[in-house]
């Protein structure tokens, strides 16, 4: 109808954005990390040609995996109070996110310690912005024993 | 921002001379990326920023996400639904 295409609103704002959980620990990169460490090291001791080539194939998907896990720490949790009062998150965030291409393309054991030191300096972080208490679900006294 | 606002509103917005009051809802762009705009509502004015929260905090990503947002990102107050027909009114 004519009368709705002349009214009809040309921009869109959205009053709804997205379902954040909250929940944000830069352990699940570490993990993905781990991964990629313990993946070049089993290859480097395989003499198994197709196991070698899962190996890379499986790394390679770890170290993307870890590269999202830092991107969200990056873009959804740390807030522009976080990175006034610890400046080097940006340069942390944005040198483990280049990290992890490293990884991916590497069977260089030191290129994934690297990666892990870069995702522990992001923690500290983290523990002192107080992600722990701010981000996580706390777990029962006897899980934590 | 329901049940002020539903998805598929057709809203008028004014661009506003004056800083933004508390309870107004305003159209800013978003801190985090400027290209999207959103609609929420003022819950607290200070140092060249605001605070904007949805009005369902259990469902609504606003400055608990992403904290204060400055008075430069505020756009425009939203002024007054002209549809759907049902629900025009003004929005203050």
């Amino acid at each position: 109808m004519f009368l709705t295409r002349v009214l009809k609103p040309t921009v869109t704002a959205s009053a709804h954005c997205d379902l954040p959980c909250g929940v944000y620990d830069p352990e699940q990169a570490r993990i993905e990390a781990e991964s990629c460490y313990k993946i070049i090291e089993k290859y480097n001791a395989s003499n198994d040609e197709q196991f070698k080539t899962r190996a890379i194939v499986i790394k390679e998907e770890r170290a993307e995996l870890a590269k999202h896990h830092i991107d969200v720490l990056w873009s959804d949790y740390f807030k522009p109070e976080h990175v006034q009062k610890n400046p080097e998150i940006t340069e942390l965030c944005w040198k483990a996110a280049k990290q992890c291409s490293k990884v991916k393309g590497s069977l260089d054991l030191a290129e994934a310690k690297t990666l892990l030191d870069m995702i522990d300096k992001i923690a500290d972080v983290w523990t002192k912005a107080g992600g722990p208490q701010a981000t996580r679900v706390a777990k029962a006294a006897a899980a934590r024993a | 921002m329901e049940p002020a606002l539903r998805a598929g509103d057709w809203i008028v917005v004014s661009s506003i001379s004056r800083p933004p009051r508390v309870g107004e809802i305003v159209l800013a762009r978003d801190p985090r990326d400027p290209q999207n705009l959103m609609l929420k509502r003022v819950a607290a004015v200070a140092d060249g920023a605001c605070t904007l929260l949805g009005d369902r905090p259990e469902e609504s990503t606003d400055s608990r996400t992403f904290g204060p947002v400055p008075l430069a990102n505020v756009v425009a107050r939203a002024l007054f639904r002209y549809g759907p027909i049902g629900r025009i009114g003004w929005l203050w």
